[in-house]
């Protein structure tokens, strides 16, 4: 059995998806985004948290079936309210095995997965088969920004973006807005253009950048040092999604 | 949405502007009426109607602009009828519930505001002829005090002519002999009872089935086209204003604790249900008004539609501290398995905070007292030593808790409550009986509450866990460090503390430790009578001894040290982080919660940023929905914001407005003592 790391479980999160659901994060990601607020969710190892009551350890081992069976504890409560359960991370597709094994064991329950998209075309396939909803971050569409502002090229995503717009499934476009980075109206236009043709796309949420973002920077022994104006409010292009369902979170 | 006319009202209010017309009862003298009724040797029973007289008589009637639900108290305080002398004397012969004067029951309105007062004090009069002595001595001050009323009404009325307004002279004129032929007689009516409870000494007067008794009147209204809803809704928003007028003026625990509890929805024996276009209303004029008075309770149960909770949910949101969720499927069967009739027990209300009553037909004392179950388990570690097992060890806590049961049963005898003759007039079976309610009624059970659940069930699941299963931990050990407050038992502190079992992670032994408590509870009281013939009621709620028995309780083996506090109501401990809100429903919901039916609330704190839109309010309802549906008997949700409490705290000119849920109860957060205001930012410590 695959065993995998998760840095928790989120019972009632409202923004990941319909219905009451709960979340699970797993740990490590490709990317290094510069505006991430989850950065004990970077490294693919457990490590150590300074918490307010002295150092913890962040990220545990777990086996697919021990994970699995946790969730299905609450399979009636999530049917009763038309719920389920996410995945997120870090990126949840660094850890396919698991993720796949999890999702498999989870007859019965809604499924979604948020993800960047950046991974193996194989693996995204496999995961996409199992969920019935997709939350596709999209953060840049420009090649050359994408690589500045996250590290990695995006070329791997837009392949995976174009799997997903043929496959069906229902899908949310996330979208993070970052003063300066990625908030201007060409940029928004260009990430718009990717969605054309996307008849199973749901809805396009835009997530307002955390002025916050860096609490949890030194509790894993990191600095928050983003490189754009980070008191800046982003500007918001909702017009350019017109053919969409667009919410501001 | 606030009418301009309302908005003027709460604005001036809001700024003590109608302060100004209030006097001292020392500056009219009615402060030592009391003496003088001792001196002449007046019986309680005709004092409280001479002194309501006396009141009623020296009140001002005052009509602001834009009232169009009048009635405003001019006086600071209501005296005593009795000399402090008296007091002592009847403190040295009986025992006095709080200050000796009737309070937290609820008065059946519904007849009253229908029947009217003329007609009432009609049928009190006519059964002098056939009372005894004693009865003949209550129904003259009965009749004397619906009289008192009746003129300070026909006062308001004169004022009303001089002000030119004649709506509201001709509303004054009938109401004050006739039951309500409208909506805004109705209103007018209920505003001038309630007015007189408060004003006859009496408090936390409750509001009852407010949308159940003023449904007719406005309903009909609306049929006839009499009035528009616009027009409906403007005088629902005057009269819910109206009950924060003088609210400051009310007794209570801290300023807030009024008990102006206003009952919505619910169901009928039929099982049909209740809740209406007025319930709905109402649900409006308390988020428009943004007032703490009058703190919703809604009733709903497993049928209810979830946009009725979805309304609820959106005053949830407005961060008052209410509406509180009542759930009919586990409050009647259990109301009825206490021996309540059916038809009374799905009439329910709730008192002061969350206590469930039957309006007009109980005289039951809901917060008569209280079990510490946090202190019994404390107090057990003495004597853990000399179990094999941690089955012997529970069955010792099960006699513990039988035993401060009839220990705390055997304590209220010689109850004395101070005649209400007013009271009485609104209340089922006084006329027949011919007597004050304060000396029985239909119903005369006694509530305690339970307090510390959860850090009970915390620290028996550690003693399970850590002593008798792992045996890692020795009595000695344990004993030593709570003795010690944990200084020097660092790693043990933060093991008990954040790694051992707790209640709320829906973990099925541990919550199992929850049920078998509130069993014994339960056990201890049935089949104890006091000594009007009532009943004891269990109940899971903790009002201010949350406060008090935490203050003498030393350390915990839950890992709570000396000093911290304990969870308010049905809740988890406030130290360690929890799974999250839908375990913690789960674990609330699985005891068999109709035996706790004296009520208290779980208590789930959210984070106000979490509801910005109509999606997440839906999925807010889902989730108060499921804790009904899993079987919950009370639910209520604050919603917080701890950066705001805390600059509330450090600048309380900035944050007068600033509305919290207390224990039963939401108040003004600057008006709290320290004490109160930290507890509310320590339980919000863990949110999400």
């Amino acid at each position: 059995m695959a065993s995998g790391t998760i840095f928790s479980i989120e019972e009632f999160a409202i923004n990941d998806g319909p219905g009451i659901r709960t979340t699970v994060f797993l740990k490590g990601c490709p990317l290094r985004c510069a505006w991430c607020h989850n950065p004990e969710g970077l490294l693919p190892a457990p490590q150590v948290f300074h918490g307010i009551y002295g150092d913890r350890i962040t990220g545990r081992i777990v086996e697919a079936g021990d994970l699995a069976a946790e969730l299905l504890r609450n399979r009636d409560f999530f049917a009763m309210n038309g719920g389920g359960v996410t995945f997120t991370g870090g990126e949840p597709t660094m850890q396919p095995r698991f993720l796949c094994e999890v999702l498999d064991r989870l007859e019965g329950v809604h499924k979604a997965v948020e993800t960047s998209g950046w991974c193996a075309p194989g693996v995204y396939a496999d995961v996409l088969e199992r969920v019935d909803l997709v939350l596709q971050d999209i953060k840049l569409a420009s090649p050359e920004a994408h690589r500045r502002w996250t590290g990695q090229d995006n070329s791997p995503i837009l392949r995976n973006l174009e799997t997903l717009k043929r496959s069906g499934k229902p899908f949310v476009i996330r979208i993070p807005l970052i003063p300066g980075v990625n908030d201007s109206l060409s940029e928004m236009e260009s990430v718009a253009a990717l969605l054309r043709g996307a008849l199973a796309l749901r809805r396009v949420e835009l997530l307002r950048y955390h002025k916050t973002a860096g609490a949890k920077y030194p509790r894993v022994d990191l600095h928050y040092d983003p490189g754009f104006d980070r008191e800046a409010s982003p500007a918001v292009h909702t017009e350019v999604f017109s053919d969409f369902e667009t919410i501001i979170l | 949405m606030l009418t301009a006319r309302i908005e003027k009202l709460k604005d001036f209010f809001f700024d003590k502007g109608h302060h100004g017309v209030r006097r001292t009862p020392e500056s009219l003298g009615l402060d030592t009426l009391c003496k003088k009724y001792a001196a002449e040797g007046i019986p309680a029973q005709l004092r409280a109607a001479l002194l309501f007289e006396a009141m009623t008589s020296a009140e001002k009637p005052v009509i602001f602009d834009g009232e169009q639900i009048v009635a405003t108290r001019t006086i600071t305080r209501v005296p005593s009828y009795f000399t402090e002398e008296e007091w002592a004397a009847l403190k040295a012969h009986h025992y006095l519930h709080e200050n000796g004067m009737l309070s937290n029951i609820s008065p059946n309105f519904s007849d009253a505001i229908a029947e009217g007062l003329e007609q009432r004090k009609k049928r009190f009069t006519e059964r002098m002829l056939t009372a005894d002595e004693e009865g003949k001595l209550f129904l003259e001050s009965a009749v004397r005090s619906i009289g008192a009323l009746q003129d300070l009404i026909g006062k308001y009325e004169v004022c009303a002519w001089e002000k030119g307004d004649v709506v509201l002279a001709e509303t004054l004129g009938r109401i004050r002999f006739d039951g309500a032929s409208n909506f805004r007689e109705a209103l007018q009516l209920l505003r001038f009872i309630h007015f007189g409870l408060w004003e006859s000494g009496c408090y936390h007067n409750t509001l009852g089935r407010f949308d159940q008794y003023m449904w007719p009147y406005y309903k009909a209204d609306i049929d006839s086209g009499r009035l528009t809803k616009e027009e409906a809704y403007e005088l629902l928003l005057s009269f819910f204003l109206a009950c924060n007028k003088d609210s400051d003026l009310y007794p209570g625990m801290q300023q807030g604790d009024n008990g102006q509890s206003l009952v919505l929805g619910g169901r009928d024996a039929s099982g049909k249900m209740l809740f209406n276009e007025l319930s709905s209303l109402c649900l409006d004029a308390s988020y428009d008004l943004n007032l703490i008075d009058p703190k919703i309770n809604l009733r709903v149960d497993r049928n209810t539609p979830l946009e009725v909770y979805k309304q609820g949910a959106r005053l949830t949101k407005r961060g008052l501290g209410f509406p509180q969720y009542d759930n009919d499927d586990v409050v009647v069967p259990g109301l009825e398995r206490l021996g309540y009739a059916p038809e009374d027990a799905n009439d329910y209300v709730v008192a002061a905070c969350w206590e469930f009553i039957i309006p007009g037909k109980a005289m039951d004392i809901v917060n008569i007292g209280a079990l510490s179950f946090a202190g019994l388990v404390s107090r057990s570690v003495d004597e853990l030593g000399s179990f094999e097992n941690f089955e012997d060890y529970y069955a010792h806590i099960d006699g513990m808790i039988k035993d401060e049961c009839r220990r705390i049963a055997a304590g209220y005898k010689n109850l004395y409550i101070a005649p209400a003759p007013l009271y009485s007039v609104m209340m089922d079976g006084t006329l027949e009986r011919a007597r004050d309610i304060t000396l029985g009624a239909k119903y005369n059970n006694f509530g305690i509450h339970g307090t510390g659940i959860a850090t009970a069930v915390d620290s028996l699941a550690a003693i399970r866990k850590y002593v008798f299963e792992e045996k890692s931990l020795s009595v000695k050990e344990l004993q030593a460090a709570l003795d010690a407050n944990f200084e020097g038992y660092d790693a043990l502190w933060k093991k008990l503390r954040f790694e051992a079992p707790k209640m709320g992670n829906d973990d099925d032994g541990t919550d199992e430790l929850a049920a078998r408590l509130l069993a014994s509870f339960d056990e201890g009281l049935s089949g104890l009578r006091n000594e009007r013939g009532g009943i004891f009621r269990a109940g899971t709620g903790t009002a201010m001894y949350y406060i008090f028995h935490a203050v003498h309780l030393k350390a915990t083996p839950d890992g709570r040290k000396a000093g911290e506090v304990i969870p308010a109501n049905y809740s988890p401990s406030m130290y360690t982080r929890h799974k999250g809100p839908v375990s913690v429903i789960k674990s609330f919901s699985k005891g068999d919660l109709g035996r706790s039916i004296n009520g208290g609330p779980l208590t789930i704190e959210l984070d106000d940023t979490l509801f910005r839109n109509e999606e997440n309010l839906e999925k807010l309802a889902m989730l108060i929905r499921s804790y009904v549906q899993l079987g919950g008997h009370q639910l209520q949700l604050n919603t917080l914001n701890k950066e705001t409490l805390l600059d509330a705290k450090a600048h309380p000119e900035k944050h007068r407005n600033l509305i919290v849920r207390v224990w039963g109860w939401s108040g003004y957060f600057v008006e709290l003592d320290e004490c109160y205001q930290n507890h509310i930012i320590d339980r919000i410590k863990f949110t999400m």
